[in-house]
């Protein structure tokens, strides 16, 4: 590994521990953050030139309070800390790093706050990313991203929220946001909701290291073990979800020997360590349904009664048009596509799937597989007017050409 | 000085009307073209806007904004996408001669508004 590289995870794994001493030390999330990132950038260019100290995480602790009492010298800011202080500083008491680093992920996800605020602000608070990282990773202007994260902080301040671990009644609702969040940051880099890009490595990189840490936190959480399991199973498809045109192939499509096996066997095992010793979440639902999938030899092994099994137990577990849609495939590949079409047939009438081009997505592939070529032409005809994302348009508006 | 080079239209209509042979080349057209423009410094911007059926118009009814579908209207009048490009106006010009040769439909070059200049 190269020193640059060194460098960096170190810094990035040091990130989230260091703000969160600054803040349990001075209460003051938002100017701590600062100081901390303004620290970042001083050990990048320090390190480098003379090599890692020997304890780089006391090294960063020390700068960034020197950076924060650089900006409390400033009079007015020290008014405004005075006036604040006591709000956000946590309840005392030493805490350990594993709580401290929960302790920020749930504040950065707090629920007062609006979702692509969380997204930016866990990025750069808890994942050490810079402004301008995260600005290219969602396709904003800097300034922007910037504007979002400085909104964010005031937030927080303003909502008093406490650096602490939610009280138990709440936590298990604050880690579902949590969740989400990582989710979320996953998904934006692996489909990429617009623009020309298909992947964003760079996001779905970092969903996965922060779900990871997260996981280390929480072993026995099996949802959290299960969205870890989930995002290395989908990723690990990744090299050969696109082919060199950068045209997107469809999984009964891909050549299965680009598949990612490391990250396969990790999330296989993620789950068998976790299945039936927990309670069932959907994310673990969603990753044992991607591991039977990344388990079949070849598009014609898949096991399709068990998807078909897997997703009738979420459909109870978390029921909602998304999951109904998803199990209308399972359905066709077990029952024939009438069946499919039937159950899709169900979805009509719910307004949360109006206008969804996935629905006409799947529509166009299961008449096509009833072997209705002139209705699978005009279902992916809709549907590539419905989506907004690039890449999908250009593959459905194609397989329509196909159908002539 | 900063060039809208304008396409309109909707992509779903000119898709329908194509082989998959002219799709497949008009996507790595559109690919080299973007890579292009990256490579040269002049890319500021360009975005790809979604079929205008999935629009909305916001417009005043009895005093309040009220939104509604579409337009569907005259499609071949609707932005379907832009570049902005940082060239000189003959620059800006070549480029969307090299669009229009392959899609065989009008583009607009428009220049974006800038501060004053200093002299």
């Amino acid at each position: 590994m190269s020193t640059g590289s060194r460098i960096e995870d170190l810094q990035r794994a040091l990130a989230p521990q260091v703000l969160a001493t600054l803040v349990r030390r001075h209460g003051q999330f938002d100017d701590c953050e600062d100081a901390v990132q303004e620290a970042l950038l001083e050990s990048t260019v320090k390190w480098a030139e003379e090599g890692i100290p020997a304890n780089p995480r006391s090294w960063l602790t020390t700068v960034s309070y020197r950076r924060l009492v650089d900006q409390w010298r400033s009079e007015s800011a020290r008014r405004r800390r005075e006036e604040t202080d006591v709000i956000q500083r946590s309840a005392g008491g030493r805490a350990s790093d594993r709580d401290d680093t929960l302790a920020l992920l749930f504040m950065c996800c707090h629920p007062s706050l609006s979702v692509p605020s969380q997204l930016a602000l866990t990025l750069r608070a808890v994942g050490g990313l810079t402004t301008s990282e995260i600005a290219h990773g969602f396709l904003v202007p800097e300034t922007t991203m910037a504007q979002r994260i400085s909104r964010a902080k005031q937030r927080i301040k303003n909502a008093g929220v406490r650096f602490d671990l939610p009280p138990e009644p709440e936590r298990s609702a604050r880690l579902r946001v949590v969740l989400h969040v990582l989710y979320l940051v996953f998904n934006e880099g692996y489909a990429a909701s617009s623009g020309l890009e298909l992947h964003r490595t760079d996001l779905t990189a970092e969903a996965i290291r922060l779900t990871r840490m997260l996981h280390r936190l929480i072993p026995h959480d099996g949802e959290t073990a299960g969205l870890l399991a989930l995002m290395l199973l989908t990723d690990a498809r990744r090299a050969a979800r696109t082919n060199s045109d950068g045209l997107l192939v469809p999984l009964d499509e891909q050549q299965r020997t680009l598949w990612n096996q490391d990250e396969i066997a990790e999330g296989v095992a993620l789950l068998t360590r976790t299945l039936g010793s927990v309670p069932l979440g959907p994310y673990q639902l969603q990753a044992a349904i991607a591991a039977v999938h990344d388990e079949a030899a070849n598009a014609e092994e898949t096991d399709w009664p068990q998807i078909l099994a897997l997703y009738d137990v979420l459909e109870r577990v978390s029921p909602g048009p998304v999951v109904t849609l998803n199990r209308a495939v399972a359905v066709a590949m077990v029952h024939g596509p009438r069946a499919g079409l039937a159950l899709l047939g169900t979805l009509e009438t719910d307004d949360r799937m109006a206008n969804n081009h996935r629905l006409e997505a799947v529509r166009a592939h299961l008449l096509e597989l009833a072997g209705e070529v002139v209705g699978a032409r005009d279902s992916y005809r809709r549907a590539a007017r419905m989506t907004a994302s690039i890449p999908e348009q250009r593959y459905l508006a194609l397989r329509a050409a196909r159908l002539g | 000085m900063k060039y809208m080079i304008m396409m309109f239209g909707d992509q779903g209509t000119m898709m329908e009307t194509q082989t998959p042979e002219w799709i497949k080349d008009m996507i790595e057209f559109m690919q080299k073209l973007d890579g292009e423009l990256k490579e040269a410094g002049e890319l500021v911007d360009g975005q790809g806007l979604a079929d205008p059926t999935q629009a909305k118009t916001v417009r005043i009814s009895n005093n309040v904004p009220v939104a509604t579908d579409g337009p569907f209207a005259e499609a071949k009048e609707s932005l379907a996408g832009y570049w902005i490009v940082d060239v000189s106006e003959e620059r800006a010009i070549e480029i969307a001669s090299r669009v229009v040769e392959f899609i065989q439909a009008p583009i607009e070059v428009r220049q974006v508004m800038d501060a004053p200049p200093d002299i």
